[in-house]
């Protein structure tokens, strides 16, 4: 799976004895004589809910394909703490197979995973399980179609979840869906990375919504305009549920906005 | 039975009708048009025989050139340079008019099944292969890097996604080549063959049985309708989730 491939593309990398999940150094990513990433470094600790933040085309989706694998690196290096780390990833969109139900959509990884054939009942009753915590229980043999926006997106979260991830890359996971369905879904995120149903234990969220990115994270990693730069790393303290009303929470959001405004 | 098909069927007979009343009105001679009951009594165990052969030629034709285009559309998205360098070569075959080539299959192959066979394997082959090159690429970027997420081999990506996806440009491709699989039939059995609904037309017309002509392409029409409706069924049976046509 993705660990796997952060690790092969990483052999030589030390592990970070720290409580990092993941490390990146002087990262470059360049298409053709395009700089999309410049010189950002930047560690996620273990358990962390941590945010990137950037204006469109900043560069903040090229940085988590590079995470995931998806994108090569130019130069510079993404370290996973433990090689053996598992990462998620969620689109904008929430790409379900169209052809299948929801159950067998969730089971797409494991399939996957074992060459084809082999999903046994303990793999469905898990999918199930997955279906039950993002709540689309009783939408087991519903075909996307049938779902909305909302409910694909939540059959795509547990499909991400499927894989048993350690680490849940997310690209801008609701930034398509309506105000309310994007708020209620964020409420379920942070109700599931805190829930002890899963290993999920790291997130990793690139949005372009401020209150989004300090009502939900731990920390909110500021980004330039293209390439994307590292401009401020901003640390969110304070207990969730938070809203963009509160006096705490809305004076961030106001700093985070400066900087934003600011930088790039 | 629901009225959308009962409107047809009304109407056909209705037409029917109004042919059989003009042609007895007017004594319209036999050999410039016969009357519909003419038609009917020309409908004979040859005229049957001669559908069954042009029939199996069809679908034999459409059959090996459906998956010879498919496995050469594989190819053709796994292997670029034969993309680039194989599809002008298969543009050229297709602007080639099969009547201009089917004196040349009957040379080579002779008067029997094979000939006329060819004939419609080189007019089904093009559609499915264009179509199939395109559908096998309709998989947009994201779903691709879905795929890589989750670890998926080549030959996974390939079959749960990229085949599901090409399905229904597949069968669009196939409605039409159905129907072109009898014309290259019959073209190749106008140019040399003792059988067949395409031989009865040329000896009906030549001897001025002007009904067993009209019974022979009322059997043609049929065969290319009824392979249409068959691929048409088994499109809906298959691709449930698509509405609409990919074109």
């Amino acid at each position: 799976m993705n660990a796997i491939v952060l690790a092969d593309r990483l052999e030589a990398a030390p592990i970070s004895p720290s409580k990092a999940a993941l490390s990146i150094a002087d990262l470059r990513v360049c298409f053709g004589s395009m700089v999309a990433v410049e010189s950002l470094s930047l560690t996620v600790r273990r358990g962390e809910f941590v945010s990137l933040l950037g204006p469109s085309g900043c560069g903040k989706s090229t940085l988590l394909k590079a995470i995931a694998g998806l994108v090569a690196v130019t130069s510079g290096q993404i370290t996973p703490a433990d090689t053996n780390l598992r990462s998620g990833f969620m689109f904008q969109k929430p790409l379900l197979l169209p052809w299948r139900t929801t159950l067998d959509n969730v089971l797409l990884p494991i399939e996957i995973q074992r060459g084809g054939s082999a999903v046994d009942t303990t793999d469905r009753s898990n999918a199930r399980r997955m279906l039950d915590l993002v709540r689309l229980g009783g939408f087991e043999s519903a075909y996307p179609h049938q779902l909305s926006g909302g409910m694909q997106q939540r059959a795509a979260l547990a499909r991400a979840l499927m894989c048993d991830p350690d680490i849940l890359l997310l690209d801008e996971p609701f930034g398509a869906l309506d105000e309310l369905t994007r708020d209620t879904l964020n409420e379920e995120l942070i109700r599931i990375w805190q829930s002890k149903e899963t290993r999920l234990t790291t997130v990793l969220m690139v949005t372009h919504s401020i209150p989004e990115a300090v009502t939900m994270s731990d920390r909110v990693v500021v980004l330039s305009k293209r390439p994307a730069r590292l401009i401020e790393d901003v640390a969110v303290p304070g207990p969730r549920p938070r809203l963009p009303e509160d006096a705490d929470t809305g004076a961030i959001i106001r700093h985070v906005r400066k900087i934003v405004r600011g930088g790039g | 039975m629901s009225s959308r098909a009962l409107a047809p069927l009304a109407f056909g007979l209705l037409l029917l009708v109004v042919w059989q009343a003009i042609v007895v009105a007017a004594h319209v001679p036999e050999y410039l048009l016969p009357s519909p009951t003419a038609i009917l009594a020309t409908v004979d165990r040859s005229l049957a025989v001669s559908f069954v052969v042009t029939f199996i030629e069809a679908l034999a034709g459409f059959l090996i050139a459906s998956m010879l285009a498919f496995v050469i559309a594989t190819l053709f998205v796994r292997f670029h340079t034969l993309e680039d360098g194989l599809f002008p070569i298969a543009i050229a075959l297709k602007t080639t008019p099969i009547v201009a080539i089917a004196p040349l299959l009957v040379i080579w192959l002779g008067t029997g099944w094979w000939s006329k066979i060819v004939a419609a394997i080189l007019i089904c082959f093009f559609p499915v292969l264009v179509n199939t090159v395109k559908g096998l690429k309709a998989a947009d970027l994201e779903y691709r890097e879905l795929f890589e997420t989750m670890g998926a081999s080549r030959a996974q990506e390939f079959r749960k996604l990229r085949i599901p996806f090409c399905l229904p440009y597949l069968f669009s491709a196939l409605k039409i080549s159905s129907s072109l699989a009898v014309v290259g039939a019959i073209v190749g059995e106008f140019v040399g063959a003792t059988q067949g609904l395409g031989y009865l037309i040329i000896i009906s017309s030549a001897h001025l049985e002007t009904a067993t002509l009209f019974s022979a392409i009322f059997a043609a029409a049929f065969a290319g309708i009824a392979m249409f409706y068959a691929i048409g069924f088994a499109e809906r049976r298959l691709i449930f989730w698509s509405s609409g046509d990919a074109e």
